[in-house]
């Protein structure tokens, strides 16, 4: 291993699932403390590139290095550093919720492993003696978290942490996320929320048949792909009307002044291109589909 | 492959079992088939007949009594004592030998017998206690009885009463729902709940996994199996063979539930396979309930090969020279499913991984 090394590496990764290429050559780099949102549409490769980087499925050529280990070299020992959070509810239904906790301290071998600390990070520490199939969807969820980081990854892959959550457990998961990522755990974040993607990650990428169409910061393809205008809506004699000021004209500071400065000014919305947007425009598909 | 790792997981498998219906099931059922048949055909609950016996004389009657396995005897001090006993139903009958009694009927005189049946005494234990009772007053006597009794066995020598027949048949049921069908459910529940997709993101690999349900199925059928023969007191004379016998079945039992478990999508196509599959594994039983039956067909199916040495061992009292041959036949079938297990290893690794 080389300490310089970025803790996750896709080089060139290609993956089929018999004739279907799933994954058309993914290169990319997540560092230390970094979260890197991974956006794209159902089907698009996301979870497949996730599979080869945890080390459930070989690729059929690039490599997948996590600290600099190949995972399919030494897949025991990577996945001793790595922490997943799946998107479908994989808990033990009978076991407490405190015993599934356990249960994965003692196959990563955690000899002086205590939950509770990680209990009461996720809001569960009174329900640590509950059975998991008695927790609500959100409690389900911060347990899946709670269970990813058992084993203080320096790696940690979460695949849709807040999909279908209320808002208060959405919140905690995105606080845990970004407490994670403070602590210099590298994360590599699927999320169809583009508001998540937005407020969470340092760089996204989106990703569409198999390919990565952009990888930047959420800003700088903001800058990119957005517009730079401002709409506002005036009242006048003729009624409600909309006036459009490109930022990038001459006069544009003229413009805004004499808008402000109009009794007849309503609303003022700035045109900035959300993440969402920048994704169509790209991929000519919505990130649902 | 890492042993730790193993116990592990077989460690969560043992302590999920109590709180899993189909691990309850398993150790359930047996029993409850164990008692049922033993209730309809007779053999767990069928009571030895009880006698007390007053001695005041050292009479070889007693002695002769008390070295029957099939009689329960109990010596009582006084005859006041005994007839109370024997009111309350604590003993089928009751015997008084007189002080001097052996010595009365070698010389010819008749001394008084008393024998105090029970009200509610069986009559089958009432006519096998004074039946008993007269042949060794009869023995003491040294007189040969007034009849000359000729016994001819009809039909076959090696014929087993029904209760011994249906130890295949119990034992069988055992390794087939501890053995097969733990294994086989708590692998297809982890698929299904995918739990398993979560194990294998940590250190533990699926050889990992598979090996310690397969522990479990080992264990729990070593143990229902032997609950099922010590129930059916047919635990025979050679311990170390049958023990022998019972880890070869329990074996391949766990390696056909384990074969189920990497087969079988969910718990519906894992209930088809066993609904069409296990009658021919349960077959060789059947040859047993009818012995007329050509007996070389079971001998084509695989598990007469577990079944039979146990049956050999446990009820007719066999040693391991009569069945070693085969155990290692069976043993042969058990490299056979692990070789079909590892290979459907790995196919069920790509199942997984692409989800």
């Amino acid at each position: 291993m080389t300490g310089m090394q970025p803790p996750i590496q896709a080089q060139d990764i290609r993956y089929a699932y018999g004739e279907l290429e799933a994954v058309k050559g993914i290169s990319f780099e997540v560092g230390p403390g970094e979260i890197l949102g991974f956006l794209g549409p159902n089907g698009a490769g996301k979870s497949t590139t996730i599979k080869v980087l945890t080390g459930q499925l070989s690729p059929c050529s690039g490599r997948a290095l996590i600290l600099g280990r190949s995972v399919h070299e030494h897949s025991a020992e990577v996945q001793a550093l790595i922490g997943v959070c799946f998107e479908e509810k994989n808990l033990y239904l009978n076991m407490s919720v405190k015993e599934n906790l356990d249960f994965f301290a003692r196959l990563f071998s955690l000899k002086h492993f205590d939950a509770m600390p990680l209990l009461r990070r996720v809001g569960l520490a009174d329900r640590a003696k509950d059975r998991a199939k008695n927790l609500s969807k959100g409690m389900k969820q911060r347990l899946m978290m709670a269970r990813a980081l058992v084993n203080s990854p320096s790696v940690l892959f979460l695949d849709e942490p807040t999909d279908g959550l209320d808002p208060i457990s959405s919140q905690a998961i995105r606080q845990v996320i970004r407490e994670e990522a403070a602590r210099g755990a590298a994360v590599l974040l699927t999320t169809h929320d583009m508001l998540e993607a937005d407020a969470l990650s340092q760089r996204v990428a989106f990703i569409n048949e198999g390919r990565i169409v952009a990888l930047d910061t959420p800003e700088s393809l903001k800058l990119a792909h957005g517009k730079r205008s401002v709409k506002m809506r005036m009242h006048g004699t003729q009624g409600v009307r909309e006036v459009v000021v490109a930022l990038d004209e001459a006069d544009a500071g003229d413009k805004l002044r004499a808008a402000v400065a109009d009794e007849g000014l309503m609303t003022i919305h700035t045109e900035e291109a959300t993440l969402e947007a920048i994704f169509i425009k790209l991929t000519g598909r919505r990130l649902e589909g | 492959m890492n042993p730790l790792r193993v116990w592990r997981v077989l460690r969560k498998d043992l302590a999920l079992g109590p709180r899993s219906p189909f691990f309850l099931w398993a150790v359930a059922i047996p029993v409850v088939a164990t008692v049922l048949l033993q209730v309809v055909f007779g053999g767990l609950f069928a009571p030895k007949p009880r006698l007390g016996i007053v001695d005041d004389g050292a009479s070889e009657v007693a002695v002769a009594y008390q070295a029957m396995d099939g009689i329960a005897v109990t010596m009582v001090a006084d005859e006041p004592e005994l007839k109370r006993l024997v009111e309350q139903h604590r003993f089928d009958a009751g015997l008084v030998l007189p002080a001097g009694f052996d010595d009365a009927v070698r010389s010819g005189a008749k001394p008084p017998l008393r024998f105090f049946l029970s009200g509610g005494s069986l009559a089958s234990n009432r006519i096998v206690l004074a039946v008993t009772t007269i042949d060794l007053v009869r023995a003491v006597e040294g007189s040969a009885p007034p009849v000359d009794v000729q016994m001819e066995i009809l039909g076959a020598a090696d014929w087993l009463p029904l209760s011994a027949r249906m130890v295949p048949l119990l034992v069988m049921f055992s390794l087939m729902i501890a053995g097969m069908f733990l294994p086989a459910t708590a692998l297809v529940e982890e698929k299904e709940r995918r739990t398993l997709s979560a194990l294998l993101v940590t250190p533990v690999k699926l050889p990992e996994v598979l090996a310690a349900k397969a522990l479990l199925g080992i264990l729990l059928a070593l143990v229902m199996g032997l609950v099922t023969l010590l129930l059916n007191n047919a635990l025979g004379g050679d311990v170390g063979t049958l023990l022998l016998a019972m880890v070869v079945a329990a074996l391949m039992s766990a390696e056909v539930g384990l074969l189920y478990g990497v087969v079988s999508r969910d718990m519906k196509a894992l209930f088809a396979l066993f609904k069409g599959l296990n009658i021919f594994l349960l077959a060789p039983v059947v040859f047993y309930l009818f012995p007329e039956w050509p007996q070389w067909i079971p001998k084509v199916l695989p598990t007469y090969w577990i079944i039979n040495p146990i049956f050999d061992v446990a009820v007719k009292g066999a040693g391991l020279g009569s069945v070693w041959i085969q155990l290692m036949i069976a043993l042969a079938i058990c490299v056979v499913l692990a070789v079909a297990i590892v290979s459907l290893t790995r196919r069920l690794e790509r199942t997984l991984a692409a989800g």
